[in-house]
């Protein structure tokens, strides 16, 4: 076996190509590690506000919040269904309205949708990952608001302490900022309910009406008593399941962009390894001549550079990770389609986006260092030495 | 033989494999660019080929909630408007195939065949559509995806208005301007404020105006939304290219990151070129040390290096160009006649084609300018004492 | 004989090695009378090279005053140097320096396409040349593809191809067999005698410096 310090002094000598061919892989392995980290960082927010003993009831066939509404008159008949959890104090059922403004963004980025959502005090309890990292709760009844961690600062008037408009001549005061383990519900602005029925003209009506169940297992039973009148036209889902098919279309779409990107990248930089490896093997002919007449096999060879190309990609896939995750500070705002509101994203590193970056850059390493170290194995020692 | 003789020769002979694998790397990367702002201008379709002389007026807050009809009168009293139309989203869906998504709304059928002119029927269809409170007019590329046929009737669902609704399919159109989104289902929307509840009766979604010769939409459209300000409802109104803009600044983070994509393609590419031509000339340092020596000055060197690399940059842009046209073609007719929702005109314009071409050479000779540098200061005397 | 073709005056060069001074020529005069063929001789570092560099306007004379052909070189720019030697100056090398992707005929081209002379032209020269060195048969030949011989042959036609007044050699014969040697020498005297070229030529070769007119010995950074 040729020790690893010999291929690692001639990566040093040569370092200009070296680093050439590094920084390829690095900036594909950066725009791979990128996308899958979106994707983690859009299936968090938006899938992973569900919770398995959750779930939400909409009007049937609407696939949103947003365009979905049940008579109010419903929501007892919901609270009364089977396997929904009795407990003192409320909070194991809430209705909820939920419309769309359009608000200014700062930074000279024109205007975008918020989503606001009407809540009732009982949220709190219903949503126990809810934490205000300053101030309090709107009372019920007043012109307060709460607004997601996510979007403070992000829009004229959503700070603390500062006013901003629910529509027009009705404006509404920033009382708290909460964080809720980083999902959708941080892009949100939650005003008390009947000050939003109000504003907004829903009265006798909700968006859709959320039930915290006995158990998980519970829901099927619940599922069957809600749908089953058809005169009230609804539909339950398990929180989980309706979160997830919120990031589905989302996620599909980044991954399909990232990857399809990322593997001409790929291509490309394989092409760039491998320039660099048959220079490499073109400059040590005599080398390998004379490692062959010394007696080391064909095989030696091959896998010596092959190692050689590995460790190339090894640095590649840690530059371009190390650089994706200089990314996690980075806030990407998108609209979400279904609900016509701007949410923010974060780029999430997960064990798994580094384990496919780290696997794929050894994977182009490999792929552009073969035919060279082939080449290189093929060598015959008395013409390699005379070159 | 000239210099761009030597530099040609010096491609295709010295290292032959190096050079394949550098225009391999360069075509690779022109095709990604290609296919990115391929991508990011059929998103702008919209905005580029939006209708000069129209003006959309909705909601000021958003244009999910709804206008009333009433709004559609005073619009068109207005001075500079020449005719008005209204649309109400659906949000339609093909119950059979709950996934596909495409436009549905419901207009009046006259005036918006009037406003919207790229729409193309023919005229026996369009007065059958007109007569029928429950036809509608359906896109060519809409109506071959579903399989629907003139005469057909189909079912939709719709997840903003409940129940099943059906309709006689009597008109399909073809587009007149190459901006038509070739999916929509249109139908009269009598048949749905019928149908709804009496409170959500007499609205509208959308308004558009097309104003007269010599009218200026933008101010048009302070104008409308001047008049609605003391209103209940206020609007905003926006020409057709800043109200599909502001669908565009939806996305405009992807639209960046796409952007930010692109450049990191540049800098693959030139690291593979810059590498390639610098490898080239260290091991040709001594021949340029005889060219100088036999008369060449070093702007010659420097001529000689930059103009290798920049052919290189050239070939490989060429390559890439010559494998992006069919990709592209076939990629571009799958994605509009399965996807015309999100991509309805997916095409390589001519333009990205040159740029991408212009960066290939702009990066190879830009590749080249250090190893030039080098190979251009280079003392002479040593460097034929080098190796001698 | 006619004014010397190149004349040296007090011409000292010393390289710097890290901040060492490394005296190589000290203070040489030399007379070059035009159409002399001469050897240049001496131990190993004793600067032929160096001084070969000199006269060819290759390099520099850290002190002193260089004349060829009429004109003090010494003093010329860089460009105006360069376009000088393409004009006055044919260069033979040990290693010969051909450009191993062009053809034969296309490296003897080369310094013609620093004038402006149509194409045709600069081939029917680029032959002429070849002939003159007994390649026209080689003409479309690549270096590798061609003996030692055949490639210092080469390198004598570029190094004529513009008509240059003086020819400099530096060991032209050292990479050659016996043969080639012979070859080499016999052309380069049958240039000197036929076509009035000047040449000066470094060599360590006793049979090669014989056929020269003049011998020069340099020693210890002087002319003996
Ligand atoms: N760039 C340089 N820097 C430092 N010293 C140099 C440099 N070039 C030449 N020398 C020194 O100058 C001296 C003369 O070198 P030169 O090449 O002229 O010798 P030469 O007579 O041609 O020898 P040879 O017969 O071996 O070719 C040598 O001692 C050499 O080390
Ligand atoms: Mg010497």
């Amino acid at each position: 076996m040729i020790p690893l310090s010999y291929n690692v002094r001639s990566l040093v000598e040569r370092r200009a190509t070296t680093a050439a061919a590094v920084l390829g892989i690095a900036l594909v392995v950066f725009v791979l590690s990128a996308s899958l980290m979106l994707v983690a960082g859009v299936e968090k927010t938006l899938g992973g506000s569900g919770e398995p003993d959750r779930a939400i009831v909409l009007r049937k066939g609407s696939d949103n919040e947003l365009s979905s509404g049940i008579e109010i008159g419903s929501v007892p008949i919901i609270a009364a269904a089977p396997g929904v959890r009795s407990g003192e104090g409320g909070g194991l059922v809430v209705g909820e309205i939920v419309v769309v403004a359009a608000m200014e963004k700062l930074g000279g980025a024109g205007m975008s949708n918020v989503l606001i959502r009407g809540v009732a005090e009982s949220v709190f309890r219903f949503r126990p990952e809810v934490r205000f990292t300053r101030g309090r709760a709107p009372r019920p009844g007043t012109d307060e608001a709460a607004i997601g961690a996510r979007i403070a600062g992000r829009f004229r008037g959503l700070e603390m302490d500062r006013t901003f408009e629910l529509r027009k001549n009705r404006s509404a005061t920033v009382v708290g900022i909460f964080e809720a383990g980083g999902s959708s519900f941080e892009s949100e602005v939650w005003v008390d309910v009947e000050t939003i029925r109000q504003a907004f003209r829903r009265e006798g009506m909700v968006s859709s009406a959320r039930v915290r169940l006995e158990s998980p297992a519970a829901f099927e039973a619940f599922e069957e008593a809600v749908e089953q009148d058809k005169r009230l036209g609804l539909e339950a889902m398990r929180e989980i399941a309706y979160f997830e098919k919120q990031s589905e279309g989302t996620a599909t779409f980044i991954r399909v962009l990232g990857s399809g990107i990322s593997f001409f990248f790929a291509l490309g930089a394989v092409l760039g390894a491998m320039i660099t490896m048959y220079a490499a093997v073109a400059h040590r002919q005599r080398e390998i001549g004379t490692l062959r007449a010394l007696g080391f096999p064909r095989g030696s060879i091959l896998l010596s550079f092959l190692v050689e190309s590995a460790l190339v990609a090894v640095a590649g896939g840690a530059l371009g990770s190390l650089g994706a995750l200089g990314l996690g500070a980075v806030r990407f705002s998108m609209m979400n389609f279904d609900t016509w509101s701007e949410v923010v994203f974060s780029f999430t590193p997960t064990p798994q986006t580094l384990a496919t970056a780290l696997g794929v850059s050894i994977a182009m390493g490999l792929a552009g260092g073969f035919l060279p170290a082939l080449q290189a194995a093929r060598l015959r020692p008395v013409q390699a030495m005379r070159e | 033989m000239s210099l761009a003789g030597i530099a040609a020769s010096d491609l295709m002979r010295r290292n032959r494999l190096r050079t394949a694998l550098t225009l391999g790397g360069v075509a690779f990367g022109v095709l990604a660019f290609i296919l990115i702002q391929t991508v990011i201008s059929a998103w702008e379709i919209g905005v580029t080929t939006a209708a000069k002389d129209r003006t959309v007026t909705r909601h000021k807050v958003t244009f999910v909630m709804s206008l009333p009809k009433r709004y559609v009168e005073e619009i068109r009293r207005t001075p500079g408007v020449k005719q008005a139309t209204w649309s109400t989203w659906f949000g339609g869906k093909n119950p059979l195939q709950e996934r596909e998504f495409f436009m549905a709304i419901g207009v009046e059928p006259e005036s918006w065949l009037d406003v919207y002119d790229e729409v193309g029927v023919a005229p026996e269809e369009r007065s059958a559509w007109i007569a029928d409170r429950q036809g509608a007019l359906v896109g060519d590329v809409l109506a071959k995806k579903f399989g629907w046929k003139k005469g057909d009737t189909v079912k939709l669902t719709s997840n903003i208005f409940p129940g099943e609704w059906e309709y006689r399919i009597h008109a399909i159109y073809q587009p007149l301007r190459k901006s038509a989104d070739r999916s929509m289902f249109v139908f009269d929307w009598d048949y749905l404020n019928q149908s709804v509840p009496e409170r959500q009766r007499e609205q509208v979604g959308w308004i558009t105006s097309r104003v007269k010769t010599g009218t200026d939409p933008a101010a048009l459209s302070k104008a409308l939304d001047a008049k609605f300000e003391e209103n209940e409802v206020q609007t905003l109104s926006q020409d057709e290219a800043s109200f599909q803009r502001s669908f565009l600044g939806m996305m405009s983070a992807i639209l960046g990151a796409m952007n930010v994509v692109s450049l990191v393609i540049l800098g693959i590419m030139a690291l593979i070129l810059g590498n390639t031509v610098a490898m080239g000339v260290r091991e040709r340092l001594r021949e340029y040390a005889v060219l100088r020596a036999i008369g060449f000055r070093s702007s010659h060197v420097t001529r000689l290096v930059l103009g290798e690399a920049a052919a290189l940059g050239a070939a490989g842009g060429l390559l890439g160009l010559a494998i992006a046209v069919p990709i592209v073609g076939g990629l571009g007719k799958f994605l509009e006649e399965n996807m015309a929702a999100y991509f309805s005109v997916f095409r390589l314009d001519p333009g990205t084609a040159g740029l991408a071409l212009a960066i290939a050479v702009g990066l190879g000779a830009a590749a080249g300018l250090i190893p030039a540098r080098g190979a251009s200061r280079l003392p002479v005397v040593e460097a034929l004492r080098r190796v001698a | 004989m006619s004014e010397p073709i190149v004349r040296l005056r007090g011409v000292r060069k010393t390289f710097w090695r890290d901040r060492e001074p490394v005296p190589v020529l000290d203070g040489l005069d030399l007379d070059v009378p035009e159409g002399s063929f001469e050897a240049l001789m001496g131990p190993s570092g004793s600067g032929k090279t160096t001084l070969l560099n000199l006269i060819a306007g290759l390099d520099r004379p850290t002190e002193g005053s260089i004349e060829v052909a009429g004109q003090p070189i010494h003093q010329l720019p860089e460009g105006a140097l360069a376009r000088w030697r393409s004009e006055t100056i044919g260069f033979v090398f040990q290693s010969y320096n051909l450009l191993p992707v062009l053809t034969a005929q296309q490296n003897v081209e080369l310094p013609l396409l620093l004038r402006r002379l149509p194409r045709a032209e600069r081939r029917k020269r680029a032959e002429t040349a070849l002939r003159i060195v007994g390649l026209e048969d080689r003409t479309q030949h690549f270096p590798r593809q061609l003996s030692g011989g055949q490639e210092q042959r080469v390198t004598i036609a570029r190094a004529i191809v513009n008509d240059p007044k003086i020819l400099v050699a530096d060991e032209p014969t050292g990479n050659l067999d016996k043969g080639s040697t012979k070859d080499v020498l016999d052309l380069l005297a049958r240039l000197n005698k036929e076509l009035g070229k000047t040449i000066l030529m470094v060599t360590h070769d006793p049979h090669a410096a014989e056929r020269a007119t003049i011998i020069r010995k340099l020693d210890k950074g002087q002319l003996a």
